[in-house]
């Protein structure tokens, strides 16, 4: 089954896992500095 | 072209392998964007021009570095290949989503009110003024209302709604999202010299940004190159507008199947949730987990350089995107009408948001 999900709930979701992850100090600031 | 031929097309362009070689594309364009910023950043005075590098925020370098792939992809045949990876909207929102991560709900709620008061003026009077015009140039019904939606909301997406509604034709939709990206583009990088010329203060810069420039990436990018407080106040005021695509989106469908094609049956007003940014509640949510101190706000913070890549990616893909071969078949007409529209919307914004933001809510941003 080929499940099709919304651009919205999935940008959401990807930003959130990327927010749990910062605070949890998973992610490196050093890493990802712009 | 054949039904087969049009799967032919899909299959070549659309699997996972066609999405990664398009994405890796993007963010190596996005790492040449960077570098192309740190290069300038720090030189006082460009080529003698007396501009100084720091001017030239990274939109502006992502942008340009997007459009000169745009070409040289489309001259090696490779753009059609990877383009499924070319994903303007999603980099947009995952940057959008980040951001809220950094503003207090008291700065949403108040920026809201001021956004929704300039949001039903500017809609309403851009919608209407764009549709009167379009009609004394004779364009159809549906271009009109294609393209009066995308230079009273926000572009890209609102066109694509709207074109849903009325049952567009795809050139039609084609055609808008051209004219949105080629007007956004430059006035992603005038808007701010202007507010700079005018001292406007972030606020007001931020809230004239989010109500003219028609696409959200391009009001972001205005943001970003004025300031950190018009960044957010732009983000706000476009969002908000953004908001009112579902309710235009059910207007338009009600009035395109009741009045033009005369059919009793009306459309349902679950449109109006179908056609709501989702993101903008992620945006929210991540602002309300700020607000009570869950986040810390540090400048330096991994979420801040996660928020900058994922804008930057999104502004990399608004020069890959932009598609200028449609322009052959519609004539010129509905370029001078979508260009007299958008004097008119940059004027009307200038005034609603100085008055709006500089007036009714100044003290409390």
């Amino acid at each position: 089954m080929k499940v099709k999900i919304n651009e919205d709930w999935l940008a959401t979701i990807i930003a959130f896992v990327l927010l749990i992850l910062a605070m949890v100090n998973a992610i490196n600031p050093a890493w990802v500095k712009f | 072209m054949t039904t087969s031929a049009v799967k032919q097309e899909k299959a070549a362009g659309s699997g996972t392998v066609n999405f990664l070689v398009g994405l890796v594309i993007v963010v190596a364009l996005a790492f040449l964007a960077r570098w192309l910023k740190g290069l300038v950043y720090g030189v006082e005075d460009l080529f003698g021009l007396g501009i100084p590098g720091k001017v030239l925020e990274f939109p502006i370098w992502a942008a340009l570095v997007g459009l000169i792939a745009n070409y040289v992809l489309k001259a090696v045949k490779v753009f059609e290949y990877a383009k499924s990876g070319f994903r303007t909207e999603l980099f947009l929102k995952i940057g959008l989503v980040l951001l809220g991560a950094g503003i207090s709900f008291k700065v949403i709620v108040t920026a809201a009110a001021g956004a929704i008061i300039q949001g039903i003026i500017m809609v309403a009077s851009v919608y209407m003024f764009s549709w009167w015009l379009g009609g004394k140039f004779g364009l159809p019904d549906t271009l009109r209302a294609v393209m009066s939606t995308a230079v009273s909301i926000c572009g890209v997406s609102a066109a694509i709604a709207a074109a849903g509604s009325v049952l567009a034709k795809k050139e039609e939709i084609t055609y808008v999202t051209a004219l949105v990206i080629i007007t956004a583009l430059p006035l992603m990088v005038i808007a701010p010299l202007i507010a700079g010329a005018m001292n406007m203060p972030e606020p007001v810069a931020g809230a004239w940004f989010g109500g003219n420039v028609d696409t959200t990436a391009a009001v972001v990018g205005a943001g970003t190159i004025y300031g950190e407080t018009a960044q957010k106040i732009a983000s706000i005021v476009k969002q908000t507008q953004n908001v009112l695509i579902g309710v235009v989106a059910f207007l338009l469908a009600l009035y395109f199947t009741t009045v033009v094609e005369g059919k009793k049956e009306k459309p349902s007003a679950a449109i109006i949730w179908q056609r709501f940014p989702k993101f903008v509640l992620g945006f929210i949510v991540a602002s309300l987990i700020f607000t009570f101190g869950w986040i810390a706000s540090d400048p330096s913070s991994a979420i801040k350089g996660m928020k900058d890549w994922a804008f930057c990616l999104a502004f990399v893909c608004m020069g890959l995107e932009l598609e200028v071969s449609g322009f052959k078949k519609m004539g010129w007409a509905p370029v001078i009408v979508y260009l007299i529209v958008t004097v008119f919307n940059t004027v009307l914004a200038l005034g609603v948001s100085w008055l709006i933001f500089g007036w009714l809510f100044p003290a409390s941003l």
